[in-house]
C-alpha cells in the first residue's frame, strides 16, 4: 500500500476531474448550461453574455453564453484519459526497444546510437507536432467543398501515434541506460557466476527494480503529453480534428470536434485582454492535471525510496543474524513484494 | 580532434534526420512513398543552394537569404539570454536556499513542485496581463507588450522565457545539493572546520554540474517549443516567423538546422571542457 499523501491527493483530483466528466455525460446528457442574458429580481437586464466568473460559474460564460465551467468539466474525459494513454504507449514501446539495447548491443553500438538518437535533443517536439499534425488534423478545402483528409478514428490514431513516435527514441535511451547501470550491480554478475541466462536475470532481477522507476517515467511523460496539448491547442490542433469555416465572412473559431481542452484553448485564447478568465479556464485545468501528475510522481518517489531504505535496514538485520547462526540467508527479491 | 569528428558526424546525422522528417507531411497528405521519397530529396537538393530558397511574405514570394539572418539573431539572444539568465538566477536561489533550515527548505520544494507545473501558456498570460495592470495602475509601462513591424522588444519575451526554466534548474539545483551534502565528503570537510558555504560553493556545486549540464539540454528543448508560442504571441518577427508563414519542407528544415546549429557548438564545447576536467582530477 502507498503511504504517501501527495500520491493520494494526486489520484483523487485526476478521478474526480474524469468522474465528474462521465457523470457530466451520463447523468445530465453533456447539458452545458446558456445564460444570454442576466437579470436581477426586478426582471431587469443587468448583463449580457459574456458573463464574469462568478460562484455558480467559476469560468464565467462564453460569448454565446455557454457556462465554460460545464465546458471544461466536459472535455476531462478526452484529454486526461488520451494524456496517459499516449504516455503508456511511449513507455511500453520504449521499454521493448530498450531490451535489446541494454542486452546484446555491444558497447560502441549503444554510445553511437545514443549520440544518433540525442540529435531529437536539437528537434523541439512542439515544432515536430504542428508540422506534423496541420495536414492531418486541419479541415481542408477543396473547390468549395470542406473535407478532413482522414476519418475520424484514422486522424485519432494517427495523432497518438506521432505524438507517441516522436518521444520514444529518447525514452528508450532513457530506459536503456536505466538497465545497463542495473545490469552493473553487484548481485548480477554473482548471479550470472551461477549460471543465470540472460531471460533469468532479466526476469528475476532486472524487471523487479525496473518498473517502479518506469511508473514514474509514466507519470513524467503524462505531464509531457498534457503540454504537448496545451501547445497544439493554442495553434489550433485539436484532437480529433480541428473544424475550420471556410465560408466567406466566417467569424466562428476554429473548433473542436468535442470539448476536448485543447480545443477549449484554442477557441478562448485570444480573448485574453477582454475576458481573461475566460480565456485562462482551460490552461488553468491543464494546470491543475499536470499539478497531479506531478503529486502522483513525487509520491511514488518517496513511497519507492523509503520502501528501499527498510530493504537496506532488513539486509543490515540479517547480516547479524547470519553471524550468529552461520547459515547462509539469499534473499529474494520479489517475494517481499518490493 | 576526435571530439571534433565525432560531432561533425553527429551533426550530419542529425541533418539528415531532419530532412527525412520534413518530408513527412506530404506523405501524410498523399498517402503516396514515391511522392515522398520525391519530397525528400528536393529538400535535399535544395539545401545544398540555399541562395534560391524563398518564402512568403503577404503573398509574394521572396529569397529567404538574407532577410533571414536579421530575426535569427534577434531569436538567437532572446533564447540565449533567457537560458543563461535562468541558469545563473537559480544558481543564485539555490545557494541561499541551501543555507536554510531543513523545514523552510522542505517548504519551498514543495512550492516549486507547484510551480513547475504551471503551463507555460498560463505563465506569459499572467506577464501579459500583469504588465498591462502595472500600466493601468501606475501609468508606468514597463515594455511593449506586442511588436508591431519592425520594432524589437526585449523584456517581456526574455521574462516569459526565463520564468519557468529558472525554476526546473532551481529545483534540480536544490534536489542535487542536497543529495550531494548526503555524501561523505561533505561531513568531512564539515568535520575539519570548513564552513558549510565554503563547501556549498567550492565542492558541491562542481560536482552537480556533469548532471546539470545533461539536464540543460531537455530544459533547451523545452524552451526552443516555448520561443515558438512566445514569437507567436507577441507578433514578434523572429525565426519561427519564418516556419509558420508557410509550413514548407524546405524551409522547415533550413529554420530547423539553423535553430540546432549554435546548441549543437555550444554544448559540444561544455563537454569538451567537462571532458577536460574528469581527465585532470583522474591524473591527479
Amino acid at each position: 500500500m502507498i503511504r504517501s499523501v501527495k500520491f493520494w491527493i494526486g489520484c483523487f483530483v485526476l478521478a474526480a476531474l474524469v468522474g465528474s466528466s462521465l457523470v457530466h455525460q451520463f447523468v445530465f446528457d453533456s447539458n452545458i448550461k446558456k445564460v444570454v442574458v442576466l437579470y436581477n429580481e426586478k426582471d431587469e437586464a443587468v448583463k449580457a453574455a459574456p458573463l464574469p466568473a462568478s460562484l455558480e460559474m467559476p469560468f464565467g460564460t462564453d460569448r454565446q453564453g455557454y457556462d465554460m465551467f460545464a465546458k471544461v468539466v466536459q472535455g476531462a474525459k478526452y484529454t486526461i484519459p488520451f494524456a496517459i494513454l499516449i504516455a503508456l504507449l511511449r513507455v511500453v514501446i520504449a521499454f521493448f526497444i530498450a531490451i535489446p539495447y541494454a542486452f546484446y548491443f555491444p558497447l560502441w553500438a549503444r554510445k553511437g546510437l545514443e549520440k544518433l538518437l540525442s540529435s531529437f535533443y536539437y528537434v523541439p517536439l512542439t515544432i515536430l507536432a504542428i508540422f506534423l499534425l496541420q495536414p492531418v488534423l486541419t479541415e481542408q478545402l477543396s473547390g468549395d467543398k470542406e473535407y478532413f483528409t482522414y476519418s475520424f478514428f484514422m486522424r485519432i490514431f494517427l495523432e497518438v501515434s506521432i505524438l507517441t513516435l516522436l518521444v520514444v527514441p529518447l525514452v528508450s535511451v532513457m530506459i536503456g541506460n536505466m538497465i545497463t547501470a542495473q545490469l552493473k550491480e553487484e548481485f548480477i554478475q554473482s548471479s550470472q557466476v551461477l549460471g543465470a541466462g540472460k531471460l533469468r536475470i532479466f526476469m528475476k532481477h532486472v524487471v523487479p527494480h525496473l518498473l517502479p522507476k518506469l511508473f514514474i517515467v509514466v507519470t513524467q511523460q503524462c505531464v509531457s503529453a498534457l503540454i504537448i496539448f496545451a501547445h497544439l491547442g493554442y495553434f489550433q490542433l485539436f484532437i480529433g480534428g480541428t473544424d475550420v469555416c471556410y465560408a466567406p465572412f466566417c467569424d466562428i473559431p476554429p473548433q473542436s470536434i468535442s470539448n476536448e481542452w485543447s480545443g477549449l484553448i484554442g477557441e478562448y485564447y485570444q480573448n485574453i485582454f477582454a475576458h481573461p478568465l475566460i480565456a485562462l479556464g482551460p490552461v488553468i485545468m491543464f494546470g491543475i492535471a499536470i499539478y497531479s501528475f506531478n503529486l502522483v510522481t513525487e509520491g511514488l518517489q518517496t513511497h519507492f525510496e523509503s520502501g528501499r531504505q527498510r530493504e537496506k535496514a532488513d539486509r543490515e538485520e540479517e547480516k547479524e543474524d547470519k553471524i550468529v547462526t552461520g547459515s547462509t540467508n539469499f534473499k529474494f527479491i520479489n517475494q517481499e513484494g518490493a | 580532434m576526435a571530439i571534433v569528428r565525432k560531432m561533425l558526424i553527429q551533426f550530419m546525422l542529425t541533418v539528415v534526420s531532419i530532412i527525412l522528417i520534413s518530408g513527412l507531411p506530404v506523405l501524410f497528405l498523399t498517402k503516396s512513398l514515391p511522392l515522398y521519397w520525391g519530397k525528400v530529396k528536393e529538400v535535399g537538393t535544395s539545401l545544398l543552394h540555399p541562395g534560391h530558397l524563398e518564402y512568403i511574405r503577404y503573398k509574394h514570394s521572396r529569397p529567404l537569404f538574407p532577410d533571414f539572418v536579421d530575426p535569427y539573431f534577434y531569436s538567437l539572444i532572446i533564447l540565449l539570454t533567457s537560458f543563461i539568465l535562468a541558469f545563473f538566477l537559480a544558481q543564485l536561489l539555490a545557494w541561499l536556499t541551501m543555507i536554510l533550515p531543513e523545514q523552510i527548505r522542505a517548504a519551498i520544494k514543495n512550492l516549486l513542485t507547484f510551480l513547475e507545473s504551471l503551463p507555460d501558456l498560463l505563465v506569459f498570460a499572467l506577464v501579459q496581463i500583469f504588465i498591462v495592470f502595472f500600466y493601468k495602475q501606475t501609468n508606468i509601462l514597463l515594455s511593449d507588450v506586442a511588436s508591431v513591424g519592425e520594432q524589437r522588444i526585449y523584456v517581456i519575451p526574455i521574462m516569459c522565457m526565463t520564468i519557468l526554466p529558472l525554476i526546473y534548474f532551481y529545483k534540480m539545483m536544490v534536489l542535487l545539493s542536497e543529495e550531494e551534502s548526503r555524501k561523505p565528503y561533505f561531513e568531512f570537510s564539515r568535520a575539519k572546520g570548513l564552513r558549510k558555504i565554503y563547501v556549498l560553493l567550492f565542492h558541491v556545486t562542481r560536482n552537480t554540474h556533469e548532471t546539470l549540464f545533461h539536464f540543460s539540454k531537455t530544459v533547451l528543448w523545452f524552451m526552443i517549443s516555448n520561443l515558438l508560442l512566445v514569437e507567436w504571441i507577441f507578433n514578434i518577427n523572429g525565426i519561427t516567423y519564418y516556419l509558420y508563414s508557410d509550413f514548407r519542407p524546405e524551409i522547415m528544415a533550413v529554420v530547423l538546422i539553423f535553430i540546432a546549429f549554435p546548441f549543437f557548438v555550444f554544448f559540444a564545447f561544455l563537454e569538451f571542457l567537462l571532458s577536460i576536467r574528469i581527465r585532470q582530477e583522474v591524473g591527479a
